[in-house]
Protein backbone atom coordinates (compact mmCIF):
# COMPACT_ATOMS: atom_id res chain seq x y z
CA UNK A 1 0.00 0.00 0.00
CA UNK A 2 1.42 3.04 -0.77
CA UNK A 3 2.10 6.68 1.19
CA UNK A 4 -1.00 8.59 -0.55
CA UNK A 5 -3.39 5.30 0.24
CA UNK A 6 -2.02 5.52 3.88
CA UNK A 7 -2.55 8.51 4.68
CA UNK A 8 -6.03 8.60 3.13
CA UNK A 9 -6.83 5.75 4.86
CA UNK A 10 -5.64 7.08 8.26
CA UNK A 11 -7.97 10.18 8.37
CA UNK A 12 -11.09 7.95 9.80
CA UNK A 13 -12.65 9.22 12.98
CA UNK A 14 -12.00 6.28 15.24
CA UNK A 15 -10.37 7.38 18.25
CA UNK A 16 -8.83 5.78 21.94
CA UNK A 17 -12.58 5.57 23.06
CA UNK A 18 -13.91 3.60 20.34
CA UNK A 19 -10.79 1.11 20.83
CA UNK A 20 -12.16 0.99 24.89
CA UNK A 21 -15.70 -0.16 23.27
CA UNK A 22 -14.54 -2.95 21.18
CA UNK A 23 -11.80 -4.42 23.82
CA UNK A 24 -14.86 -4.31 26.31
CA UNK A 25 -17.18 -6.28 23.77
CA UNK A 26 -14.67 -8.79 23.00
CA UNK A 27 -13.90 -9.43 26.93
CA UNK A 28 -17.74 -9.81 27.36
CA UNK A 29 -17.65 -12.26 24.89
CA UNK A 30 -14.83 -14.39 26.10
CA UNK A 31 -16.26 -14.20 29.76
CA UNK A 32 -19.87 -15.81 28.47
CA UNK A 33 -17.77 -18.81 27.57
CA UNK A 34 -16.60 -19.17 30.47
CA UNK A 35 -19.65 -18.49 32.08
CA UNK A 36 -21.62 -21.13 30.42
CA UNK A 37 -18.58 -23.87 29.65
CA UNK A 38 -20.23 -25.93 32.54
CA UNK A 39 -23.28 -26.89 30.20
CA UNK A 40 -21.62 -27.82 27.17
CA UNK A 41 -21.25 -31.47 28.83
CA UNK A 42 -23.20 -33.52 26.57
CA UNK A 43 -22.82 -33.42 22.07
CA UNK A 44 -26.68 -32.37 21.81
CA UNK A 45 -25.97 -29.63 24.34
CA UNK A 46 -22.31 -28.93 22.64
CA UNK A 47 -23.22 -28.80 18.97
CA UNK A 48 -27.39 -27.86 19.53
CA UNK A 49 -27.75 -26.11 22.81
CA UNK A 50 -29.68 -28.70 24.13
CA UNK A 51 -32.28 -27.96 21.15
CA UNK A 52 -33.72 -25.53 24.05
CA UNK A 53 -33.30 -22.12 21.98
CA UNK A 54 -36.94 -20.56 21.71
CA UNK A 55 -38.07 -18.61 18.65
CA UNK A 56 -36.99 -14.68 19.36
CA UNK A 57 -33.27 -16.41 20.48
CA UNK A 58 -33.25 -18.27 17.22
CA UNK A 59 -34.05 -15.44 15.32
CA UNK A 60 -31.33 -13.09 16.82
CA UNK A 61 -29.26 -16.67 16.27
CA UNK A 62 -29.82 -17.26 13.03
CA UNK A 63 -29.49 -13.56 12.10
CA UNK A 64 -25.98 -13.26 14.41
CA UNK A 65 -24.42 -16.42 11.86
CA UNK A 66 -25.88 -14.87 8.64
CA UNK A 67 -24.98 -11.07 8.96
CA UNK A 68 -21.43 -12.17 8.95
CA UNK A 69 -18.44 -8.97 8.52
CA UNK A 70 -17.25 -10.84 5.16
CA UNK A 71 -21.40 -10.87 3.88
CA UNK A 72 -21.01 -6.95 4.76
CA UNK A 73 -18.21 -6.25 2.89
CA UNK A 74 -18.72 -8.01 -0.06
CA UNK A 75 -22.35 -6.60 0.06
CA UNK A 76 -21.26 -3.19 -0.10
CA UNK A 77 -18.94 -4.19 -2.61
CA UNK A 78 -21.84 -5.29 -4.74
CA UNK A 79 -23.44 -1.99 -4.08
CA UNK A 80 -20.71 -0.29 -4.94
CA UNK A 81 -20.06 -1.50 -8.22
CA UNK A 82 -23.48 -2.22 -9.00
CA UNK A 83 -25.75 0.11 -7.57
CA UNK A 84 -29.13 0.08 -6.32
CA UNK A 85 -29.52 -3.41 -9.03
CA UNK A 86 -27.56 -5.36 -6.02
CA UNK A 87 -31.27 -5.12 -4.06
CA UNK A 88 -32.79 -7.70 -6.35
CA UNK A 89 -30.34 -10.25 -4.25
CA UNK A 90 -31.74 -8.78 -0.75
CA UNK A 91 -35.33 -9.43 -1.94
CA UNK A 92 -34.83 -12.98 -2.99
CA UNK A 93 -33.13 -13.56 -0.03
CA UNK A 94 -35.94 -12.12 2.12
CA UNK A 95 -38.77 -13.98 0.33
CA UNK A 96 -36.85 -17.25 -0.02
CA UNK A 97 -36.54 -17.46 3.72
CA UNK A 98 -40.05 -16.42 4.28
CA UNK A 99 -40.96 -19.43 1.69
CA UNK A 100 -38.92 -21.88 3.76
CA UNK A 101 -40.29 -20.15 7.21
CA UNK A 102 -44.20 -20.96 5.48
CA UNK A 103 -43.47 -24.36 4.48
CA UNK A 104 -40.73 -25.82 6.30
CA UNK A 105 -38.66 -26.69 2.47
CA UNK A 106 -36.59 -29.19 3.72
CA UNK A 107 -35.71 -27.39 7.17
CA UNK A 108 -39.06 -28.72 8.67
CA UNK A 109 -38.43 -32.67 7.91
CA UNK A 110 -34.79 -32.03 8.84
CA UNK A 111 -35.87 -31.25 12.42
CA UNK A 112 -38.93 -33.58 12.68
CA UNK A 113 -35.73 -36.26 12.16
CA UNK A 114 -33.93 -35.13 15.18
CA UNK A 115 -30.62 -34.81 13.36
CA UNK A 116 -28.01 -33.05 13.94
CA UNK A 117 -26.04 -32.40 10.99
CA UNK A 118 -26.92 -32.35 7.75
CA UNK A 119 -24.82 -35.95 7.00
CA UNK A 120 -26.56 -37.30 10.37
CA UNK A 121 -29.77 -36.93 7.47
CA UNK A 122 -27.95 -38.60 4.96
CA UNK A 123 -27.08 -41.60 7.12
CA UNK A 124 -30.88 -42.51 8.33
CA UNK A 125 -32.07 -41.28 4.77
CA UNK A 126 -29.48 -43.49 2.78
CA UNK A 127 -26.24 -45.27 4.72
CA UNK A 128 -23.36 -44.75 6.91
CA UNK A 129 -21.09 -44.22 3.40
CA UNK A 130 -23.26 -41.65 2.31
CA UNK A 131 -22.79 -39.32 5.04
CA UNK A 132 -18.97 -40.05 5.49
CA UNK A 133 -19.03 -38.79 1.53
CA UNK A 134 -21.87 -35.76 2.59
CA UNK A 135 -19.42 -35.39 5.73
CA UNK A 136 -16.25 -35.11 3.74
CA UNK A 137 -17.51 -33.21 0.81
CA UNK A 138 -18.92 -30.61 3.10
CA UNK A 139 -16.04 -29.92 5.36
CA UNK A 140 -14.28 -30.13 2.13
CA UNK A 141 -16.05 -27.04 0.44
CA UNK A 142 -16.82 -25.49 4.11
CA UNK A 143 -13.45 -25.07 5.11
CA UNK A 144 -11.48 -24.26 1.96
CA UNK A 145 -14.50 -21.49 2.15
CA UNK A 146 -13.79 -19.91 5.37
CA UNK A 147 -10.02 -19.71 4.50
CA UNK A 148 -10.09 -15.92 3.46
CA UNK A 149 -12.61 -14.03 6.15
CA UNK A 150 -9.96 -12.97 7.91
CA UNK A 151 -8.44 -11.16 5.47
CA UNK A 152 -11.86 -9.72 4.50
CA UNK A 153 -12.04 -8.75 8.32
CA UNK A 154 -8.88 -7.40 8.24
CA UNK A 155 -9.62 -4.89 5.30
CA UNK A 156 -12.60 -3.82 7.04
CA UNK A 157 -10.32 -2.72 10.36
CA UNK A 158 -7.51 -1.30 7.66
CA UNK A 159 -10.93 1.11 7.04
CA UNK A 160 -12.60 1.91 9.89
CA UNK A 161 -9.79 2.35 12.23
CA UNK A 162 -6.63 3.53 9.62
CA UNK A 163 -4.02 0.76 10.88
CA UNK A 164 -1.51 0.34 8.57
CA UNK A 165 -2.46 -3.02 6.56
CA UNK A 166 0.98 -4.25 5.85
CA UNK A 167 2.29 -3.94 9.43
CA UNK A 168 2.78 -6.06 12.70
CA UNK A 169 -0.41 -4.28 14.98
CA UNK A 170 -2.74 -5.47 12.15
CA UNK A 171 -1.48 -9.28 12.66
CA UNK A 172 -1.52 -9.25 15.82
CA UNK A 173 -4.98 -8.02 16.09
CA UNK A 174 -5.84 -10.48 14.00
CA UNK A 175 -4.17 -13.77 16.37
CA UNK A 176 -5.91 -11.92 19.17
CA UNK A 177 -9.70 -12.03 17.88
CA UNK A 178 -9.05 -15.44 16.28
CA UNK A 179 -7.94 -16.78 19.85
CA UNK A 180 -10.42 -14.82 21.48
CA UNK A 181 -12.84 -17.00 18.88
CA UNK A 182 -11.29 -20.15 19.85
CA UNK A 183 -11.69 -19.65 23.63
CA UNK A 184 -15.28 -18.88 23.86
CA UNK A 185 -16.18 -21.51 20.97
CA UNK A 186 -14.01 -24.33 22.84
CA UNK A 187 -15.35 -23.72 26.00
CA UNK A 188 -18.89 -22.98 25.51
CA UNK A 189 -19.73 -24.64 22.34
CA UNK A 190 -23.38 -23.44 20.82
CA UNK A 191 -24.72 -22.22 23.73
CA UNK A 192 -22.27 -19.45 24.36
CA UNK A 193 -22.14 -19.48 20.32
CA UNK A 194 -25.78 -18.87 20.55
CA UNK A 195 -25.54 -16.11 23.67
CA UNK A 196 -22.51 -14.45 21.61
CA UNK A 197 -24.92 -14.19 18.85
CA UNK A 198 -27.98 -12.61 20.94
CA UNK A 199 -25.44 -9.75 22.27
CA UNK A 200 -23.79 -9.23 18.01
CA UNK A 201 -27.53 -8.38 17.41
CA UNK A 202 -28.85 -6.19 19.89
CA UNK A 203 -25.49 -4.36 19.59
CA UNK A 204 -25.40 -4.76 15.60
CA UNK A 205 -28.70 -3.89 14.94
CA UNK A 206 -29.31 -0.76 16.28
CA UNK A 207 -25.84 -0.01 15.20
CA UNK A 208 -26.77 -0.47 11.23
CA UNK A 209 -29.80 1.43 11.92
CA UNK A 210 -28.41 4.48 13.26
CA UNK A 211 -25.62 4.35 10.65
CA UNK A 212 -27.94 3.98 8.09
CA UNK A 213 -29.58 7.08 9.51
CA UNK A 214 -26.41 8.99 9.44
CA UNK A 215 -25.77 8.06 6.16
CA UNK A 216 -28.72 9.28 4.48
CA UNK A 217 -28.84 12.59 6.79
CA UNK A 218 -25.32 13.42 5.48
CA UNK A 219 -25.66 12.64 1.75
CA UNK A 220 -28.89 13.80 1.15
CA UNK A 221 -31.91 10.85 -0.22
CA UNK A 222 -32.20 12.74 -3.14
CA UNK A 223 -28.44 13.15 -3.72
CA UNK A 224 -27.94 9.60 -3.42
CA UNK A 225 -30.42 8.35 -6.49
CA UNK A 226 -29.11 11.11 -8.48
CA UNK A 227 -25.48 10.24 -8.36
CA UNK A 228 -26.03 6.72 -9.00
CA UNK A 229 -27.83 7.82 -12.54
CA UNK A 230 -25.26 9.83 -13.15
CA UNK A 231 -22.29 7.24 -12.24
CA UNK A 232 -24.36 3.95 -13.10
CA UNK A 233 -26.85 5.00 -15.67
CA UNK A 234 -29.33 2.48 -15.92
CA UNK A 235 -27.71 -0.41 -14.61
CA UNK A 236 -27.46 0.77 -11.49
CA UNK A 237 -31.17 0.33 -11.25
CA UNK A 238 -32.46 -2.68 -13.63
CA UNK A 239 -31.00 -5.52 -12.77
CA UNK A 240 -32.03 -7.77 -15.19
CA UNK A 241 -29.78 -5.59 -17.71
CA UNK A 242 -27.19 -8.24 -18.93
CA UNK A 243 -23.36 -7.46 -19.77
CA UNK A 244 -23.38 -5.44 -16.38
CA UNK A 245 -22.39 -8.52 -14.09
CA UNK A 246 -26.03 -9.02 -13.83
CA UNK A 247 -28.41 -10.64 -16.49
CA UNK A 248 -31.05 -12.85 -15.84
CA UNK A 249 -29.08 -15.84 -15.15
CA UNK A 250 -27.44 -14.14 -12.39
CA UNK A 251 -31.14 -13.53 -10.72
CA UNK A 252 -31.71 -17.36 -11.22
CA UNK A 253 -28.16 -18.00 -9.55
CA UNK A 254 -29.31 -16.05 -7.00
CA UNK A 255 -32.58 -17.53 -6.24
CA UNK A 256 -30.68 -20.51 -5.65
CA UNK A 257 -27.63 -19.79 -3.63
CA UNK A 258 -28.67 -16.48 -1.48
CA UNK A 259 -32.27 -17.66 -1.62
CA UNK A 260 -32.75 -21.52 -1.55
CA UNK A 261 -29.09 -22.65 -0.63
CA UNK A 262 -28.70 -20.05 2.12
CA UNK A 263 -31.63 -20.50 4.47
CA UNK A 264 -32.48 -24.11 3.76
CA UNK A 265 -29.23 -26.18 2.42
CA UNK A 266 -26.20 -24.12 3.81
CA UNK A 267 -25.27 -26.00 7.46
CA UNK A 268 -24.79 -22.99 9.74
CA UNK A 269 -27.90 -21.95 9.24
CA UNK A 270 -29.97 -25.10 9.47
CA UNK A 271 -27.74 -25.88 12.41
CA UNK A 272 -29.41 -23.32 13.65
CA UNK A 273 -33.25 -24.59 12.45
CA UNK A 274 -31.67 -28.54 14.09
CA UNK A 275 -31.08 -26.55 17.62
CA UNK A 276 -34.68 -25.06 17.88
CA UNK A 277 -37.06 -26.32 20.36
CA UNK A 278 -39.98 -27.33 18.05
CA UNK A 279 -40.78 -27.42 14.45
CA UNK A 280 -43.37 -24.59 14.95
CA UNK A 281 -40.87 -22.45 16.66
CA UNK A 282 -38.27 -23.19 13.88
CA UNK A 283 -41.00 -21.90 11.33
CA UNK A 284 -41.20 -19.11 13.40
CA UNK A 285 -37.96 -18.31 13.16
CA UNK A 286 -37.34 -18.69 9.65
CA UNK A 287 -40.31 -16.23 8.91
CA UNK A 288 -39.03 -13.03 11.52
CA UNK A 289 -35.17 -14.36 10.02
CA UNK A 290 -36.79 -13.54 6.49
CA UNK A 291 -36.52 -9.59 7.26
CA UNK A 292 -32.69 -9.87 8.52
CA UNK A 293 -31.62 -11.92 5.73
CA UNK A 294 -33.02 -9.36 3.18
CA UNK A 295 -31.42 -7.03 5.68
CA UNK A 296 -27.95 -8.47 5.98
CA UNK A 297 -27.55 -8.08 1.80
CA UNK A 298 -30.21 -4.97 1.80
CA UNK A 299 -28.14 -2.27 3.90
CA UNK A 300 -24.42 -2.98 3.05
CA UNK A 301 -25.48 -2.87 -0.36
CA UNK A 302 -26.82 0.95 0.58
CA UNK A 303 -23.28 1.63 2.74
CA UNK A 304 -21.78 0.15 -0.65
CA UNK A 305 -23.98 2.59 -2.31
CA UNK A 306 -23.41 5.40 0.03
CA UNK A 307 -19.85 5.12 -0.24
CA UNK A 308 -19.75 5.35 -4.05
CA UNK A 309 -21.60 8.97 -3.66
CA UNK A 310 -19.07 9.38 -0.88
CA UNK A 311 -16.28 9.39 -3.36
CA UNK A 312 -17.67 10.26 -6.37
CA UNK A 313 -19.87 13.42 -5.63
CA UNK A 314 -19.03 14.76 -2.09
CA UNK A 315 -16.03 17.43 -1.13
CA UNK A 316 -15.16 15.40 2.01
CA UNK A 317 -14.74 12.31 -0.47
CA UNK A 318 -12.80 13.79 -3.10
CA UNK A 319 -9.36 12.66 -1.90
CA UNK A 320 -10.15 8.85 -2.34
CA UNK A 321 -11.87 9.66 -5.95
CA UNK A 322 -8.14 9.00 -7.45
CA UNK A 323 -7.23 6.41 -5.69
CA UNK A 324 -10.43 4.29 -6.11
CA UNK A 325 -10.90 5.31 -10.10
CA UNK A 326 -7.38 6.20 -11.06
CA UNK A 327 -7.49 8.72 -14.39
CA UNK A 328 -7.04 7.38 -17.70
CA UNK A 329 -3.71 6.78 -18.45
CA UNK A 330 -2.55 6.43 -15.01
CA UNK A 331 0.14 3.83 -13.90
CA UNK A 332 -1.29 3.71 -10.66
CA UNK A 333 -3.32 0.81 -10.09
CA UNK A 334 -7.19 1.63 -8.44
CA UNK A 335 -7.84 0.63 -4.63
CA UNK A 336 -9.30 -2.39 -4.06
CA UNK A 337 -12.81 -1.13 -3.50
CA UNK A 338 -13.80 -3.58 -0.87
CA UNK A 339 -12.11 -0.83 1.00
CA UNK A 340 -14.62 2.26 -0.06
CA UNK A 341 -17.67 1.28 2.48
CA UNK A 342 -15.22 0.90 5.56
CA UNK A 343 -13.03 4.16 4.82
CA UNK A 344 -17.08 6.14 4.60
CA UNK A 345 -17.98 4.62 7.69
CA UNK A 346 -14.64 5.64 9.30
CA UNK A 347 -14.82 9.02 7.90
CA UNK A 348 -18.60 10.18 8.30
CA UNK A 349 -19.46 8.17 12.00
CA UNK A 350 -18.49 10.44 14.94
CA UNK A 351 -16.34 9.09 18.12
CA UNK A 352 -18.49 6.22 19.57
CA UNK A 353 -20.90 5.34 17.37
CA UNK A 354 -17.88 4.30 15.37
CA UNK A 355 -16.93 2.46 18.16
CA UNK A 356 -20.23 0.36 18.65
CA UNK A 357 -20.80 0.19 14.67
CA UNK A 358 -16.75 -1.26 14.91
CA UNK A 359 -17.41 -3.42 18.22
CA UNK A 360 -20.84 -4.54 16.22
CA UNK A 361 -18.91 -5.87 12.99
CA UNK A 362 -16.17 -7.52 14.65
CA UNK A 363 -18.68 -9.38 16.98
CA UNK A 364 -19.91 -9.90 13.16
CA UNK A 365 -16.37 -11.42 12.20
CA UNK A 366 -16.50 -13.68 15.13
CA UNK A 367 -19.99 -14.94 15.23
CA UNK A 368 -19.27 -16.10 11.89
CA UNK A 369 -15.76 -18.04 12.68
CA UNK A 370 -17.33 -19.30 15.31
CA UNK A 371 -20.43 -20.87 14.01
CA UNK A 372 -18.44 -22.21 11.27
CA UNK A 373 -15.76 -23.43 13.40
CA UNK A 374 -18.48 -25.30 15.46
CA UNK A 375 -20.12 -26.64 12.50
CA UNK A 376 -17.54 -27.93 10.65
CA UNK A 377 -15.58 -29.60 13.38
CA UNK A 378 -19.25 -31.13 14.65
CA UNK A 379 -19.22 -32.82 11.25
CA UNK A 380 -15.72 -34.07 11.31
CA UNK A 381 -16.00 -35.63 14.43
CA UNK A 382 -19.90 -36.78 14.10
CA UNK A 383 -20.08 -37.61 10.64
CA UNK A 384 -16.58 -38.59 9.71
CA UNK A 385 -14.63 -39.69 12.21
CA UNK A 386 -17.25 -41.28 14.49
CA UNK A 387 -19.28 -43.39 11.98
CA UNK A 388 -15.87 -44.83 10.44
CA UNK A 389 -14.73 -45.66 14.22
CA UNK A 390 -15.20 -49.54 15.41
CA UNK A 391 -15.01 -48.92 18.95
CA UNK A 392 -17.65 -46.90 20.91
CA UNK A 393 -16.94 -43.29 20.74
CA UNK A 394 -17.54 -41.53 24.12
CA UNK A 395 -19.63 -38.28 24.33
CA UNK A 396 -16.60 -36.99 26.71
CA UNK A 397 -14.44 -38.14 23.85
CA UNK A 398 -16.15 -37.27 20.70
CA UNK A 399 -16.25 -33.16 22.80
CA UNK A 400 -12.75 -33.10 22.96
CA UNK A 401 -12.32 -34.24 19.48
CA UNK A 402 -14.45 -31.86 18.15
CA UNK A 403 -12.41 -28.62 20.50
CA UNK A 404 -9.28 -29.88 19.02
CA UNK A 405 -10.48 -29.62 15.17
CA UNK A 406 -12.00 -26.00 16.44
CA UNK A 407 -8.16 -25.34 17.22
CA UNK A 408 -6.47 -26.99 14.23
CA UNK A 409 -9.06 -25.12 12.06
CA UNK A 410 -7.86 -21.81 13.77
CA UNK A 411 -4.51 -22.40 12.56
CA UNK A 412 -5.60 -23.01 9.00
CA UNK A 413 -7.34 -19.88 8.80
CA UNK A 414 -4.75 -18.08 10.65
CA UNK A 415 -2.28 -19.52 7.80
CA UNK A 416 -4.26 -18.86 5.19
CA UNK A 417 -5.13 -15.41 5.83
CA UNK A 418 -1.94 -14.14 6.73
CA UNK A 419 0.49 -16.21 4.43
CA UNK A 420 -2.10 -17.01 1.23
CA UNK A 421 -0.95 -15.08 -2.27
CA UNK A 422 -3.38 -16.75 -4.46
CA UNK A 423 -4.52 -13.86 -6.78
CA UNK A 424 -8.11 -14.71 -7.11
CA UNK A 425 -10.83 -12.35 -6.52
CA UNK A 426 -12.43 -13.26 -2.89
CA UNK A 427 -15.77 -13.71 -3.49
CA UNK A 428 -15.38 -15.77 -6.90
CA UNK A 429 -13.39 -18.00 -4.47
CA UNK A 430 -16.11 -18.39 -2.25
CA UNK A 431 -18.84 -18.94 -4.34
CA UNK A 432 -16.79 -21.92 -5.97
CA UNK A 433 -15.38 -23.55 -3.22
CA UNK A 434 -18.96 -23.20 -1.37
CA UNK A 435 -20.73 -24.42 -4.63
CA UNK A 436 -18.62 -27.61 -4.19
CA UNK A 437 -20.68 -28.78 -1.33
CA UNK A 438 -24.23 -26.79 -1.76
CA UNK A 439 -24.60 -27.60 -5.30
CA UNK A 440 -25.13 -31.43 -4.94
CA UNK A 441 -26.81 -31.17 -0.89
CA UNK A 442 -29.43 -29.04 -2.21
CA UNK A 443 -30.05 -31.86 -4.65
CA UNK A 444 -29.68 -34.49 -2.45
CA UNK A 445 -31.28 -32.99 0.21
CA UNK A 446 -34.19 -31.76 -1.33
CA UNK A 447 -34.56 -35.09 -3.58
CA UNK A 448 -33.82 -36.92 0.05
CA UNK A 449 -36.61 -35.09 1.48
CA UNK A 450 -39.56 -35.34 -0.62
CA UNK A 451 -38.88 -37.90 -3.52
CA UNK A 452 -39.18 -41.79 -1.72
CA UNK A 453 -37.30 -43.24 -4.44
CA UNK A 454 -34.22 -41.44 -4.42
CA UNK A 455 -31.57 -44.22 -3.86
CA UNK A 456 -28.04 -44.00 -2.21
CA UNK A 457 -26.52 -44.81 -5.46
CA UNK A 458 -28.45 -41.07 -6.79
CA UNK A 459 -27.59 -39.60 -3.71
CA UNK A 460 -23.77 -40.66 -4.20
CA UNK A 461 -23.50 -39.09 -7.77
CA UNK A 462 -25.81 -35.94 -6.95
CA UNK A 463 -23.00 -34.94 -4.60
CA UNK A 464 -19.87 -36.12 -6.79
CA UNK A 465 -21.49 -33.76 -9.23
CA UNK A 466 -20.55 -31.13 -6.69
CA UNK A 467 -16.95 -31.12 -7.80
CA UNK A 468 -17.79 -29.85 -11.34
CA UNK A 469 -17.73 -26.64 -9.58
CA UNK A 470 -14.24 -26.42 -9.42
CA UNK A 471 -14.42 -25.34 -13.54
CA UNK A 472 -15.51 -22.14 -11.50
CA UNK A 473 -12.28 -21.47 -10.84
CA UNK A 474 -10.33 -18.75 -13.25
CA UNK A 475 -7.32 -20.91 -13.78
CA UNK A 476 -9.41 -23.56 -13.99
CA UNK A 477 -11.84 -21.99 -16.55
CA UNK A 478 -8.54 -20.64 -18.49
CA UNK A 479 -6.91 -23.91 -18.48
CA UNK A 480 -9.99 -25.61 -19.94
CA UNK A 481 -10.78 -22.77 -22.16
CA UNK A 482 -14.13 -21.18 -20.59
CA UNK A 483 -12.57 -18.20 -20.47
CA UNK A 484 -10.44 -16.74 -23.01
CA UNK A 485 -7.75 -13.58 -24.66
CA UNK A 486 -9.85 -11.87 -26.97
CA UNK A 487 -7.13 -9.63 -27.12
CA UNK A 488 -3.69 -8.85 -25.11
CA UNK A 489 -5.27 -8.16 -21.39
CA UNK A 490 -9.08 -8.84 -22.25
CA UNK A 491 -10.46 -12.05 -21.52
CA UNK A 492 -14.00 -13.30 -22.59
CA UNK A 493 -15.86 -15.55 -20.12
CA UNK A 494 -17.65 -18.74 -22.44
CA UNK A 495 -19.81 -19.63 -19.66
CA UNK A 496 -20.00 -17.24 -16.58
CA UNK A 497 -19.61 -18.79 -12.98
CA UNK A 498 -23.12 -18.44 -12.39
CA UNK A 499 -23.88 -20.04 -15.23
CA UNK A 500 -21.13 -22.79 -14.40
CA UNK A 501 -23.45 -23.35 -10.72
CA UNK A 502 -26.74 -23.59 -12.47
CA UNK A 503 -25.20 -26.09 -14.68
CA UNK A 504 -23.85 -27.80 -11.77
CA UNK A 505 -27.11 -27.81 -9.92
CA UNK A 506 -29.08 -29.62 -13.45
CA UNK A 507 -26.17 -31.90 -13.73
CA UNK A 508 -26.54 -32.78 -9.73
CA UNK A 509 -30.34 -32.91 -10.25
CA UNK A 510 -30.38 -35.37 -13.58
CA UNK A 511 -27.44 -37.98 -12.20
CA UNK A 512 -29.47 -38.38 -8.62
CA UNK A 513 -32.76 -38.95 -10.87
CA UNK A 514 -31.22 -41.45 -13.16
CA UNK A 515 -28.85 -43.16 -10.28
CA UNK A 516 -31.85 -43.65 -8.25
CA UNK A 517 -33.83 -45.26 -11.21
CA UNK A 518 -31.32 -47.35 -12.02
CA UNK A 519 -29.89 -48.63 -8.86
CA UNK A 520 -32.73 -48.29 -6.50
CA UNK A 521 -32.01 -48.87 -2.64
CA UNK A 522 -33.64 -52.47 -1.10
CA UNK A 523 -37.28 -51.30 0.41
CA UNK A 524 -36.06 -50.03 4.00
CA UNK A 525 -38.79 -51.85 6.64
CA UNK A 526 -41.41 -50.36 8.91
CA UNK A 527 -38.90 -49.93 11.78
CA UNK A 528 -36.44 -48.61 9.83
CA UNK A 529 -38.90 -45.92 7.76
CA UNK A 530 -38.56 -43.93 4.92
CA UNK A 531 -37.88 -40.39 6.02
CA UNK A 532 -38.95 -38.91 2.23
CA UNK A 533 -42.34 -36.89 2.65
CA UNK B 1 -43.75 1.72 -11.56
CA UNK B 2 -40.19 2.50 -11.80
CA UNK B 3 -37.08 0.22 -10.74
CA UNK B 4 -36.25 3.82 -8.76
CA UNK B 5 -39.63 3.73 -7.30
CA UNK B 6 -39.46 0.13 -6.68
CA UNK B 7 -36.09 0.30 -4.41
CA UNK B 8 -37.30 3.06 -2.84
CA UNK B 9 -40.44 1.30 -1.66
CA UNK B 10 -38.53 -2.01 -0.80
CA UNK B 11 -35.59 0.32 1.16
CA UNK B 12 -38.15 2.01 3.77
CA UNK B 13 -40.34 -0.99 4.07
CA UNK B 14 -37.66 -3.60 4.83
CA UNK B 15 -35.42 -1.12 6.79
CA UNK B 16 -39.00 -0.03 8.75
CA UNK B 17 -39.44 -4.06 9.62
CA UNK B 18 -36.07 -4.81 10.72
CA UNK B 19 -36.49 -1.50 13.12
CA UNK B 20 -39.65 -3.46 14.37
CA UNK B 21 -37.56 -6.43 14.43
CA UNK B 22 -34.66 -5.37 16.55
CA UNK B 23 -36.96 -4.43 19.59
CA UNK B 24 -38.72 -7.02 19.49
CA UNK B 25 -35.74 -9.78 19.44
CA UNK B 26 -34.15 -7.44 21.87
CA UNK B 27 -37.06 -7.70 24.69
CA UNK B 28 -38.16 -11.42 24.01
CA UNK B 29 -34.85 -12.88 22.88
CA UNK B 30 -33.65 -12.00 26.62
CA UNK B 31 -36.61 -14.08 27.79
CA UNK B 32 -35.88 -17.00 25.64
CA UNK B 33 -31.88 -16.53 27.41
CA UNK B 34 -33.11 -16.64 30.73
CA UNK B 35 -35.55 -19.52 30.05
CA UNK B 36 -32.63 -21.57 28.15
CA UNK B 37 -30.12 -21.29 31.26
CA UNK B 38 -32.61 -21.67 33.63
CA UNK B 39 -33.41 -25.55 31.60
CA UNK B 40 -29.53 -25.66 31.49
CA UNK B 41 -29.26 -25.15 34.88
CA UNK B 42 -31.64 -27.52 35.96
CA UNK B 43 -30.92 -29.91 33.99
CA UNK B 44 -27.02 -29.87 35.06
CA UNK B 45 -28.84 -30.38 39.02
CA UNK B 46 -30.74 -33.12 37.82
CA UNK B 47 -27.66 -34.95 37.22
CA UNK B 48 -26.29 -34.11 40.24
Amino acid sequence: MNEATQEALSRTNFTTIDTVIVAVYLLLSVAIGLMVKRYAGSMANYIGAGRKVGTWLGVATMTGTELGLVTVMYSAQKGFSGGFAAFHIAVIAGVATLFVGLTGFIVGPLRRARVLTIPEFYEKRFNKSIRVIGGIMLVFGGVLNMGLFLKAGSMFIVGVTGLASDGEVLKWVMVGLLVMVLIYTTLGGMISVILTDYVQFVVLSFGLLVATGMAVSKLGWSKIFETVHTELGDAGFNPTIEGTGFGWSYILWMLVTAGLIGSAVWPTAVSRALAMRSEKALKQQYCWSSISFAVRFLIPYFWGICALVFISATPEGADLKALFFPPEGSTQEGLNNLYAMPVFIGRILPPVLIGIITAGMIAAFMSTHDSYFLCWSSVITQDIVAPLRKKPFSTKSRVKLTRIVIILMGGYVLYWSLFYKGGEDIWDYMAVTGGIYFTGAFVVLMLGVYWKKMSSFGALLGLLAGFLMVVGLEPVQKAVGLKVESSPGEWTEVLTSPQIGLITVGISLVLSVLGSLMRPDKAKGKEEGNLAV
Amino acid sequence: MTWELLWKIVFIGVVSLFALLSVLVTILGARDVKRMLKELKSEESEEE
